[in-house]
């Protein structure tokens, strides 16, 4: 198992929820605070005279209220206080609250799963929000949770098959890979920092359609490379030196749209990449103009499987109502994996009123397509993805109870590598902190070391709270979990008027 | 083919400072580094132009709430939070995203584009309890709003014949009814407030200035614009404009309609009640050729009514409900929604096999793109707008001049030919959305989507047909409707 290294916010200041205030005109700078403080919220520097301003995020609030190192009863002036930062209410919204921002961070700090329903769920009042799990145990989760863990949890298994069907077997050690995202519309090290976690976790991640960079090919087996309605960056080559190659037919947040990378993000890299010219806006038509029937989509697949014999194919599509008739015509052509998008997934760039409006929520997706598999008695040999709104561990175990074999992400990385959230990664610049951004300056941001090692926490603190709820549910294998519809239970019962 | 249609967006700035979504507070221990400058890349932070060795304010409007120059701060001494005036835009219905969204297509004409995925709750009432459908492989080519295939948004208001007889020298003898092509399903309808109550010269200058900014985009669009008819736009300059005029004549009983007026008009629209037929009389007998429109308020019986306007030749029927989607006239406890009243109506019609028979205008609660193409997924034939036009012209929908305040964009003072741009900005941004809805689902005109519920998936449904079984839930979710 990969080493779990602490790796901080990249920030002077990270954004967290208490704010720790010193009333300068009643300190006098005694330094008690810094001696108290064991998590070093307060210090004065050598040589300085005053103490440093607080540093908030490192607090862990009222909590310590009954202690003796609880700054704000041991100052002599009464100049410290603790309040809720202007940060924390503004950040946020309701599918990724506040809480599951921060909350990300921190996973992404630590390794370590965060405890309690706001870093579980949103505030969306539906789908994921609205589910919890059925836990007969009654346990609840006692401080010593992890400690018990520790002992029976090497025991159970997170991997899943991604191939079920004849040919080459594919699994992976955790049930999540990363999801397709171009270069051009993240950076480079962005791109490696996710395919060196995917490495490390035994996982793969997916090179979008933006073309194969080659600072990629070390990472060639944990590499899913993507063919999309644009074709860019499609090439022989690419495509016989991964193990899985991807579909990509639509995706959940501009679903029948295509997509659009403006002329801005088209730099001089971009544009080789994609053998395109610089500055000028890259359309990624819809649909596949060379499909238009089961039958030429199978001609796709054979096409692939053609020119790479050991490779499995994915097939990505969005979540119209007849998804599940989809799911079953891209078995017949020969797909390994289907892979839903639902429509409230992440996206570079999408019109708002196609990530509000068009096509239906994973959370339906994953049942319809589930048991229609299971009626056609194709679902044992078809490998069932989801993604599209998996924020945390709890949704990607809620999506597999639901019916699905394991899940991508996405959104959540980019959050771990300090995504606000702010909806601008395609205005301009692009990402005004680096993330998602090909900008010579701004993607100097993000270190590929730290980045890397964020997302290994990330994938830890996961795994760890996978295996725990896999333990709470008596099962020895994430496999045990799909389709598992009594492990779930609503949190508002439908009733009569 | 006919000619392709398109509408000429021209970005037009507004006229005042945009109330922006965050405030930014630089606190007092600010050491003037200049470090917030270099990390904000939307120029909010910058230094004073008189004194370079001091920070300006923030340009507080421009911020996109990236939270990088807080976190960077070396002093920590920047605070961000929500703006108030923002937060405190409009109402839960016409919340402050839909107001700055509507804003921001006036002054670009560009559809709405954002990174990241979708932000809002899960699901909704009403309009916002329906996902339209989309088709993932099997179809024709497109590329929606880039496209090189036409996706054509006309409709066609008044009758429309099943089909025409002809006599036996091939000259047709079905009578044909007038029907009015509109190249989008949008009509302006008149104003919620701001219109002139009495003669004050500032009302004056309102219908001059704004009524002329709607008058002239809808004759630009080659859209239609329902107008007062008792109301003080009568003035010559606007007389010209008769075609793309609509009037509403709300006082039957008086008789207080200009008759030249209405002789110069397409279509004419009357407010629905007991003796409305015999004035549809009275306005055919002066306007033989004009379209009959007959506004009805959504409510108690109303599939009722419909049905006897249609059977008695009523060739369109405008149904509104108020400002925030709901039922005007309704008894019941729980007052019905645009969405579902709409697909009633249609049904109802359908199931007569009439519908064809007359047009359906819905209005009420139109507030974004979105609304038009799902009130015509729910069967209308087209929809009226009325306060997106003032939030083209910048209203904060403070409402300050229902209780005759002074307006804070002074309205009354818009240019129209501004104005009037900034409206077929906004037109043309819903359209490209409506395209885009059109274009996912695989169809090529707008008339194929009226009534089209199985391209739409709503909520009660995909309920019903997964989670009940999911949950084993004993109570059906649509049980209690």
């Amino acid at each position: 198992m990969p080493t779990i290294k602490k790796v901080p916010s990249r920030f002077p200041n990270e954004i967290c929820e208490i704010e720790v205030q010193r009333d300068i005109s009643k300190c006098i700078n005694c330094g008690t605070c810094a001696k108290l403080c064991p998590f070093g919220v307060h210090e004065r520097k050598t040589g300085y005279n005053r103490v440093s301003k607080p540093l908030s995020y490192l607090c862990i609030g009222t909590s310590c209220e009954d202690k003796s190192f609880y700054c704000v009863n041991h100052c002599p002036r009464g100049a410290l206080s603790l309040g809720v930062s202007s940060e924390y209410r503004t950040i946020g919204d309701y599918r990724w609250t506040r809480d599951l921002i921060i909350g990300t961070w921190k996973q992404a700090e630590t390794g370590i799963p965060l405890k309690g329903q706001r870093y579980e769920i949103g505030d969306s009042g539906g789908g994921f929000d609205s589910i919890s799990f059925n836990f007969q145990d009654n346990e609840g989760r006692g401080e010593n949770g992890n400690e018990d863990l520790a002992h029976t949890s090497g025991a159970i298994s997170t991997e899943i098959d991604l191939n079920k069907r004849e040919g080459k077997k594919i699994s992976i050690k955790v049930p999540f890979y990363g999801g397709g995202m171009s270069f051009g519309s993240i950076s480079l090290s962005v791109m490696l920092a996710k395919a060196k976690a995917a490495r490390a976790w035994g996982t793969f991640t997916c090179t979008g359609e933006g073309g194969y960079p080659e600072a990629l090919k070390e990472y060639d087996d944990n590499v899913i490379t993507q063919v999309a309605t644009g074709l860019f960056g499609v090439m022989e080559d690419t495509i016989q030196r991964v193990k899985i190659v991807e579909f990509k037919y639509a995706q959940g947040a501009k679903p029948g749209l295509g997509g659009h990378l403006l002329g801005d993000k088209v730099t001089v890299e971009v544009a080789r990449m994609r053998e395109a010219i610089e500055g000028s806006s890259l359309f990624s038509p819809f649909p596949f103009h060379s499909v238009y029937s089961v039958e030429d989509h199978k001609k796709h697949l054979d096409w692939i499987k053609e020119l790479n014999p050991d490779a499995i194919v994915s097939v990505k599509v969005s979540t119209p109502t007849d998804v599940d008739m989809v799911a079953v015509g891209s078995y017949y052509a020969g797909a390994n994996i289907i892979h839903l998008d639902g429509s409230y997934g992440g996206t570079g760039a999408a019109p708002d009123i196609a990530k509000k409006n068009i096509a239906m929520p994973i959370e339906y997706a994953i049942p319809k397509v589930h048991e229609f598999l299971k009626q056609e008695g194709i679902r044992d040999t078809m490998t069932i993805i989801a993604s599209g709104g998996i924020r945390t561990a709890h949704d990607a175990l809620k999506a597999i109870a639901l019916g699905a074999d394991g899940v991508v992400i996405g959104t959540v990385e980019l959050v771990a590598l300090g995504c606000v959230r702010c909806g601008n990664c395609e205005s301009g610049r692009g990402c005004p902190r680096g993330i998602a951004s090909t900008d010579p300056e701004l993607s100097k941001a993000i270190d590929l070391e730290w980045g890397a090692q964020r997302l290994i926490n990330l994938y830890a603190a996961w795994r760890s709270e996978i295996v725990e709820v896999l333990k709470r549910f008596g099962m020895k294998s994430i496999k045990e979990l799909v389709g598992r519809y009594d492990c779930l239970i609503e949190n508002h019962e439908i009733t009569q008027d | 083919m006919p000619r392709k249609y398109s509408i000429e967006v021209i970005p037009t700035p507004p006229r005042h400072t945009p109330i922006g979504k965050f405030e930014i507070e630089r606190g007092a221990d600010c050491i003037n580094c200049g470090r917030c400058a270099i990390v904000c890349i939307y120029e909010v932070h910058k230094r004073q132009e008189e004194d370079l060795r001091s920070m300006a304010e923030p340009v507080e409007y421009r911020c996109k709430g990236c939270f990088s120059c807080i976190q960077e701060c070396p002093r920590a001494t920047l605070t961000i939070r929500e703006g108030t005036d923002y937060s405190r835009l409009g109402d839960s219905y016409w919340t402050p995203e839909i107001i700055n969204t509507n804003w921001y297509q006036a002054e670009t004409g560009k559809i709405p584009v954002s990174g990241a995925g979708y932000r809002g709750p899960f699901s909704g009432e009403g309009f916002d309890s329906m996902w339209t459908d989309m088709s993932e492989i099997v179809r024709p080519t497109r590329d929606g709003i880039h496209g090189r295939e036409y996706i054509s948004t006309v409709v066609e208001i008044g009758r429309k014949l099943p089909a025409i007889k002809f006599d036996s020298h091939g000259e047709i003898v079905s009578h044909i009814p007038p029907t009015l092509n509109v190249p989008l399903p949008i009509i302006f309808d008149t104003l919620p407030f701001g219109a002139a109550k009495h003669f004050d010269p500032t009302f004056l200058k309102f219908d001059e200035n704004v009524y002329g900014a709607m008058a002239k985009a809808a004759s630009d669009l080659g859209t239609f614009m329902i107008v007062n008819a008792g109301d003080g736009f009568k003035s010559e300059g606007h007389r010209g404009q008769s075609s793309h005029i609509i009037p509403h004549i709300s006082d039957l009983t008086s008789h207080s309609f200009d008759a030249d007026w209405i002789k110069a008009c397409k279509m004419v629209e009357l407010e629905y009640e007991e003796d409305v037929l015999s004035v549809v009389n009275e306005v055919k007998t002066l306007n033989p050729g004009s379209i009959i429109s007959v506004r009805v308020p959504f409510g108690d019986n109303v599939e009722g009514i419909v049905e006897e306007l249609t059977y008695a030749g009523i060739e369109v029927i405008h149904l509104y409900v108020d400002r925030n989607g709901k039922a005007v006239n309704q008894t019941r406890k729980k007052r019905l929604l645009i969405k579902d009243m709409t697909q009633k109506v249609h049904g109802h019609l359908v199931d007569l096999k009439i519908r064809d028979d007359v047009t359906l205008i819905v209005s009420g609660g139109i507030a974004m793109a979105e609304h038009v193409a799902k009130a015509i997924i729910c069967g209308a034939d087209l929809t009226a707008i009325d306060l997106p036009l003032l939030f083209a012209l910048e209203c904060r929908y403070c409402k300050d001049c229902q209780e005759d305040l002074a307006c804070p964009v002074e309205l009354k003072d818009v240019n129209p030919e501004w104005g009037a741009q900034r409206i077929i900005n906004l037109i043309g941004a819903w359209r490209n959305q409506l395209i885009e809805i059109l274009g996912a689902m695989g169809l090529r005109e707008v008339r194929r989507l009226r009534g089209e519920v199985g391209r739409a998936i709503f909520l009660e449904d995909i309920e019903k047909d997964t989670f009940d079984k999911v949950f084993a839930r004993r109570v059906s979710y649509d049980a209690n409707d």
